[in-house]
């Protein structure tokens, strides 16, 4: 085992770092105030391959590891979470699905402009009734003459008012919603497929999350992604492989956060002295530092288990959940170092302790984590 | 030539107002170098009727100026200037040769010593003689973070650019006499492999407030939008620019492009002067780098006060007015002093 | 096709320079690498060099084995070739030596070059004379402190301002330049180059393989010692100036005139020009 980072991680997080600081630092406060998704840096980013960072090369993609993609997204949320959310969703729930489980002509159809950013991916998964119980689904695919009608109403869609290319999670069956649940690549520009409103949310807010409505969209069978009746095994495997950027984006705004308080416990100055001369700041920065290597051990081997092809579900499982209560903690706690100007929406600490709470509850909330954790556990003997 | 007395050599620098003063600084530093180790102070020139810079290093404490006067060196070249003086050196030998850290000195400075196959130190803020009669020569690195003190011991001449401000230069006395050696233009000179195809002075941009090398931030000790107006004069007096605290950009006394005090903005001015600041953290986080800060407040115990090198105990606006008085005194006693080099007579 | 060389250097970062507390000295060891700023510059105008009239581009730094990243990173960034000079030997080295070196290095592995381009100054020595003593040291011509440069046939036509002088020069070819540039702004890493610069190999030559003699490089062969090394912060004096108006503007001119008398010298006369 080489906790040591190798030459390549630590120069590929110096070259995110240096992009992130410099193009996406001075906005990400203003991004988040004005709830905006900033398009002159997502076209810089796109022309950096960030849309395809685990795409192979064939495709245009830079074919990275899970480490690296882990630490690209730790990098980029660590300046703008919204931003690390959105390269995440496109880069693990829709080119990741398509890469995977779709077919040969699928891929060359939607992923050269996909990895090129051209066409920002999205899933939809979450409805109205239904988040967490996937096997709920309500969103109706009604067949006919060689495509599918898809009517209903996802809600929370990360990316959503910006996708070019959405997965869209349905079933066949009202009866039996597993046994009819179904996968379909659906292009924005189809007809019935209806971008609403941006959704007023408490963090992750220059993220342009929104509800999408199906409205008798018309899919052509061939953008099926496996067959009817696999769309809830191919999106748990999906969501799986999601942990891990979801767990990267945490640790970053958990680091953003500690290096915050950092810096003021050193510059700032009570009764005399800076806070970190007090014996409660020094504990507090002591945990802080702990729980981050904590999470990111947790999630590095998440990332080696998935890398070298072994089980990594229940690892991923587990990096998700440590790593978004550690975000929350460490956000927590750096908004109580810095006091007033901790709760002051003029400085970045309240937008990390916002941001944070949002790892806890998308791409499964530390409840259903807990679900995937204890099967792994319970499969083994007492 | 004649008696063989060591000397350290200043290079006559003369192409801007400002190139010209910091010659005139090396001159003034080179005397008093020059009596521990017993040297004499030579200037050496480079141009085309160059008469009245002659003059000018004359007054100004010039023992012996070696002068190349030739229609050629109207205009600056670093190739021809650098042969010209690995030539001069060669034959004379000097112990030191001290160049002005201009543009034009920095570049020229390094071909001379390799061509001279002697160490050169860049950018010196200081300059001494140490025991063994070695010329220490003090060097800022890391953005002023850390100072350097280098000496090159065995190959001759020391050599060292010295940046412009650090030394002062003397009063100049029209009654001075230098020994003026004319040196002949050399009949073979190497074929240019640079040819100037045109050259112009234009007047300095205006710098971004990162960039600025002196900065004046007014806080809301200034008192009034009135008074703090003010620190724009005082800021174009100074060839500065003016920042301000977060209460004085609420109060509307400055626009919010000149706020300081914001996370992840910082400025490293070589000079800081600090109006009625206390020194909230954002603010004293951002300043931090300053090389050298000037504070003014009526409370001593500002956190503004005790981070600065010169902490001024009085009303910040009493203070602004007077600094601008006194520089505009200055300035009036300047243009009318006779000996003073105007900006580029010499082009 | 032109071949050029970029000179580039591994500085530490200074927003994360480590301070030793007790001696104010700084631990070079601790301090992460980063490519200096100006060589970033520097990298970029051989690139719009090559865009425009096409070039081969070698990377060439002298450091110790974990300037090899720097390397990665003008790969990533779209150079062809990244070669290492490193070698215990060439530790310590000052401007002199360093120019030697590099430049032996250059005249043995990549005779035919015609345009060598350094960054203006390290943000760490900040001496600023490398590039022109390589060009000294190669005997070809070198101009400093550029912001534009054109190629046409064997002659290179380059502007700059030095002491606010806006200057066009034409140079013979081969030759070097120092870049300041301010007219190419330096691209980041992309994903996909960082990938393809860690599937490069880096050529690494040390002192032997160059024929250099340890007695002429590193601090051996260097003209300048230094004597010693100090934190300029650990002298800030807390000076307090009270009395009346007259009385602190009096000692505030007498005090630090040397310090701020020749700055505000130059400044009054840039003024005086304006108006």
């Amino acid at each position: 085992m080489d906790y040591n980072p190798s030459l390549k991680s630590k120069s590929l997080r110096k070259a995110v770092r240096m992009f992130a600081e410099a193009e996406i630092g001075p906005i990400a406060h203003d991004i988040d105030r004005d709830a905006v998704f900033p398009w002159d840096v997502v076209v810089k980013m796109k022309s950096l391959n960030f849309f395809g960072l685990q795409a192979p090369k064939t495709f245009g993609g830079a074919e990275m590891d899970s480490l690296s993609y882990a630490i690209v997204i730790e990098e980029i949320s660590r300046v703008s979470a919204a931003l690390g959310l959105c390269l995440t969703v496109h880069n693990s729930l829709a080119v990741y699905p398509i890469l995977r489980y779709g077919t040969d002509e699928q891929k060359k159809r939607f992923l050269p402009d996909m990895v090129k950013g051209e066409k920002i991916g999205t899933l939809c998964m979450t409805e109205t009734s239904v988040g967490s119980d996937a096997a709920g689904v309500e969103t109706h695919a009604g067949q006919e003459a060689g495509a599918y009608v898809l009517n209903g109403t996802k809600i929370f869609i990360t990316n959503g008012l910006v996708c070019g290319t959405a997965l869209v999670f349905a079933t066949t069956d009202y009866q039996n919603p597993r046994k009819g649940s179904v996968l379909f690549i659906v292009e924005r520009d189809t007809p019935g497929f209806i971008v609403g409103e941006k959704e007023d949310l408490c963090g992750m807010r220059a993220n342009p999350i929104a509800t999408i409505f199906l409205e008798n969209c018309h899919v052509p069978e061939k953008n099926m992604i496996g067959h009817p009746g696999d769309g809830i095994r191919l999106c748990l495997k999906t969501m799986d492989a999601g942990r891990i950027g979801l767990a990267a984006l945490a640790t970053g705004i958990a680091q953003a956060a500690f290096e915050a308080s950092l810096r003021y416990a050193k510059d700032r100055k009570q009764f005399q002295k800076p806070l970190s001369s007090f014996q409660t700041i020094q504990n507090y920065l002591a945990d802080m530092a702990t729980d981050i290597d904590a999470g990111r051990l947790l999630l590095y081997r998440a990332c080696e288990a998935l890398d070298s092809g072994r089980p990594f579900a229940g690892e991923a499982a587990m990096a998700k959940l440590y790593c978004s209560a550690m975000a929350m903690r460490i956000a927590d706690k750096a908004v109580q170092i810095h006091g007033g100007y901790g709760y002051s929406k003029e400085y970045d600490v309240e937008r990390y302790f916002r941001d944070a709470k949002a790892t806890e509850i998308l791409e499964g909330t530390s409840e259903i984590q807990r679900i995937v954790i204890s099967r792994a556990v319970l499969s083994q003997r007492a | 030539m004649n008696e063989k007395r060591r000397a350290i050599w200043v290079f006559g620098d003369y192409r801007n107002y400002f190139q010209n003063r910091v010659t005139l600084q090396l001159i003034s530093r080179a005397r008093e170098l020059a009596l521990p180790i017993g040297a004499q102070v030579s200037v050496i020139v480079f141009g085309h009727n160059v008469d009245e810079i002659v003059g000018n290093y004359t007054a100004h404490g010039a023992d012996r100026i070696y002068l190349t006067d030739h229609p050629r060196l109207a205009e600056y070249s670093m190739e021809t200037y650098s042969f010209l003086m690995e030539r001069l050196a060669r034959q004379e030998k000097p112990e030191i040769i001290l160049i002005g850290a201009t543009s034009f000195g920095r570049e020229f400075a390094p071909h001379v010593a390799k061509r001279l196959g002697t160490g050169l130190t860049a950018g010196c803020i200081g300059l001494d003689i140490d025991e063994n009669g070695l010329l220490v020569q003090r060097v800022p690195s890391f953005g002023g973070n850390l100072i350097a003190e280098t000496v090159i011991p065995e190959r001759r001449p020391q050599m060292a650019t010295v940046r412009p401000g650090v030394f002062q230069e003397l009063e100049p006395d029209p009654k001075r006499v230098a020994e003026i050696i004319t040196v002949p233009m050399p009949e073979h000179m190497p074929p240019d492999r640079i040819r100037l195809i045109s050259s112009e002075l234009r007047e300095a941009k205006v710098r971004r407030l990162e960039q600025a090398k002196i900065v004046i931030c007014g806080g809301r000790g200034m008192g009034s939008k009135k008074k703090f107006a003010k620190l724009y004069e005082l800021a174009e007096l100074l060839g500065g620019e003016v920042c301000a605290t977060r209460p004085s950009v609420y109060l509307n006394w400055a626009g919010h492009e000149t706020l300081v005090g914001q996370a992840g903005k910082q400025i490293r001015p070589n000079i800081l002067l600090s109006f009625g600041i206390s020194g909230a953290i954002q603010h004293t986080a951002s300043i931090k780098n300053a090389h050298f800060i000037i504070a003014v407040n009526k409370n001593p115990n500002a956190p503004m006060m005790k981070m600065a090198d010169v902490a001024i105990v009085a009303d910040a606006s009493q203070i602004c007015n007077a600094l601008i008085l006194e520089l505009q005194r200055r300035i009036a006693t300047k243009q009318s002093h006779p000996s003073d080099l105007s900006g580029n007579s010499a082009v | 096709m032109l071949r050029l060389v970029v000179c580039i250097k591994q500085v530490p970062q200074v927003s994360e320079l480590p301070w030793d507390p007790d001696t104010g000295r700084l631990q070079r060891e601790l301090a992460e690498g980063m490519m200096n700023p100006a060589c970033r510059f520097a990298l970029e105008t051989a690139f719009s060099i090559r865009e425009k009239v096409g070039a081969k581009i070698a990377a060439i730094t002298m450091g110790p084995p974990s300037a090899e990243e720097v390397l990665r990173e003008a790969i990533a960034l779209g150079a062809d070739k990244g070669i290492l000079l490193c070698d215990e030997k060439m530790a310590g080295a000052d401007t002199y030596t360093t120019s030697s070196t590099l430049a032996k290095a250059i005249q043995s592995k990549i005779p035919r070059f015609d345009l060598i381009l350094c960054g203006s100054s390290t943000s760490d020595g900040e001496t600023a004379q490398v590039g022109p003593q390589l060009a000294e040291e190669l005997d070809i011509p070198g101009v400093a402190y550029v912001d534009d440069i054109e190629i046409t046939g064997n002659k290179a036509r380059v502007r700059r301002v030095a002491d606010q002088f806006l200057e066009t020069m034409e140079m013979e070819l081969p030759g070097l330049v120092t870049i300041n540039a301010r007219s190419y702004i330096p691209r980041y890493v992309s994903m996909t180059g960082f990938q393809a610069a860690f599937a490069e190999d880096i050529t690494t030559y040390d002192a032997a393989a160059l024929g250099l003699s340890p007695e002429w490089i590193g601090s051996k062969g260097a003209p300048t010692k230094v004597l010693r090394v100090y934190s300029p912060r650990m002298d800030k004096k807390n000076i307090v100036l009270t009395g009346t108006t007259k009385k602190i503007i009096g000692s505030l001119f007498s005090l630090f005139d040397d310090r701020i008398g020749g700055i505000i010298g130059k400044d009054l006369k840039t003024d005086k020009k304006a108006k």
